[in-house]
């Protein structure tokens, strides 16, 4: 017990700085999965079909895909067209785009989620479009679909893990670091769950402060 | 008609409105004056609701003319014909025409007073005090001024549609259209809400009316729209159309719907309840 402990407190500082590293590459992730996934459901509820039929493609390749192949072709492929990212930017990017794919789908069916009556009625009180988005479907709709984003994130946190394969110093690369260097199992990986738990329990509770205020 | 003071208020020329390849308009021709009551009545699937969805340009209809106060609705007219109109103009020459639906469409996520005074501080850009103000008022002619902190979901059917009426009012439109407004309710609430509605009568405001409410239209329209496949059978005051129906396909209706009434009022004799028993067999 003592012996775990010391470990512990000896690979505090390592520990801590791959949950901080985790978690900005995820925060940043989720900002571009949202803006793209945003960007993604307007786009395809236009009636123009060559710009619903790209956003259908965008989505089935995404989601028709594993993450780490996205990273591969991202980080080692990128350079042999010029795009020459760090493995941080991949991550961001990386993640950010691959959850858009599911963002968007949330947003959409959010939209598809506010009946078409009460569009006719705000329509027929002289509202603009955008005035019926900001005051009519937007409140609805964030009470309707925070839960599922909350487990988008989360979800993406969790797969954040595999960016340790190119290399990037979050929370998985260094628990393996912490393995490596003491040849202890159960204490880093202990260690491991439970920041990964901390972080992840702190996005549903920010998730729930949200859903009670969205609540009408 | 005897004669026209005014300009109507309405007016619509050989319009049609095709889905696909189904007719639902062909060759409508109606003006509705100032202060007066029309309502639209027949058998479902004859076009009543598309008519009036084709005056709140709810949907776009194929071909003729509908004006509001002698402004194009929703096309404009050019050299090579007629031309879709910009959103915004639609907005503009629609802003004095109120509509009231059959399931009232009320915004969950608003209060009810907020459902009233949406529309005028948006699109008329009254500040919140005044539209506050005007909206109690235009609840209080429906009579639910104290219901105005409530929600939709908190509210009866019959009081619902009253708010959607209130939330019509609000706009203070030139015209109100009221697609099948107790047609969704429970028949112990249809009364409110047909009393709200006969109070607007007599108020002179501008109403089109569609409705399965025979007694309704015969009671408060000035003017009776008979429709049937897409085309309008028979129009007049209600008193001739009700009691000396000029074509077969009015009287068959009328008496389908009397011959049903009577059972009503059969049940009711014989149950030995009174009005209310009828109601709800």
């Amino acid at each position: 017990m003592m012996q775990s402990l010391d470990l512990w407190v000896q690979y505090a500082p390592l520990m801590l700085r791959g949950l901080v590293t985790t978690a900005w590459i995820c925060a940043l992730a989720t900002v571009v999965g949202i803006a793209v996934g945003l960007l993604m459901a307007w786009l395809g509820s236009i009636a123009f079909a060559p710009l619903r039929w790209a956003v259908r493609t965008y989505v089935e390749i995404m989601r028709g895909l594993p993450i780490l192949i996205l990273l591969f072709v991202l980080y080692y492929g990128g350079p042999s067209i010029g795009l020459r990212l760090s493995a941080e930017s991949v991550g961001v990017f990386g993640l950010g785009l691959y959850s858009a794919a599911y963002f968007a789908e949330i947003f959409r069916s959010g939209f598809q989620s506010i009946p078409q009556g009460q569009i006719e009625a705000a329509r027929m009180a002289g509202l603009t479009g955008t005035q019926i988005i900001r005051h009519i479907k937007l409140p609805q709709m964030l009470v309707l679909i925070t839960p599922s984003m909350v487990n988008q994130t989360i979800i993406l946190i969790k797969e954040s893990a595999v960016l340790s394969i190119i290399t990037v110093a979050e929370l998985t690369k260094n628990t393996t670091q912490f393995v490596n260097e003491t040849y202890a199992v159960i204490q880093p990986y202990v260690a491991a769950a439970v920041l990964y738990w901390l972080l992840v329990e702190t996005v549903a509770r920010l998730g729930r402060f949200v859903e009670r205020r969205v609540k009408f | 008609m005897t004669t026209k003071p005014l300009e109507p208020i309405i007016k619509i020329r050989d319009l049609t409105k095709t889905f696909g390849t189904v007719s639902a308009l062909s060759g409508i021709s109606l003006d509705v004056d100032p202060s007066e009551v029309v309502c639209i009545i027949g058998p479902s699937g004859s076009g009543k609701s598309t008519l009036l969805r084709c005056i709140g340009f709810l949907e776009e209809y194929t071909s003729g003319e509908v004006q509001i106060e002698g402004r194009l609705l929703g096309y404009r007219r050019t050299a090579s014909g007629l031309v879709r109109e910009s959103e915004k103009n639609i907005d503009a020459v629609r802003r004095n025409v109120g509509m009231v639906f059959q399931h009232f469409n009320l915004w969950p996520h608003m209060t009810v007073l907020d459902n009233v005074t949406l529309g005028p501080r948006l699109t008329k850009r009254i500040p919140t005090g005044r539209a506050r103000g005007q909206g109690r008022h235009a609840l209080a002619k429906v009579g639910l001024e104290s219901f105005a902190d409530r929600y939709p979901s908190q509210l009866s059917g019959g009081q619902q549609q009253r708010v959607g009426i209130a939330r019509a009012l609000a706009m203070e439109p030139h015209v109100i259209l009221f697609d099948e407004p107790t047609s969704a309710l429970d028949p112990q609430l249809v009364g409110e809400v047909l009393d709200t509605m006969k109070q607007l009568a007599s108020d002179g405001i501008t109403m089109v009316v569609v409705t399965h409410e025979m007694g309704f239209a015969a009671q408060v329209a000035d003017r009776v729209v008979f429709m049937d496949h897409g085309q309008i059978v028979e129009k007049g005051p209600p008193v001739s159309l009700f009691n000396a129906p000029e074509s077969p396909r009015l009287r068959e209706f009328l008496d389908t719907w009397r011959s049903r009434n009577m059972l009503f009022q059969n049940d009711a004799s014989v149950t030995g309840e009174g009005e209310e028993g009828g109601a709800r067999s």
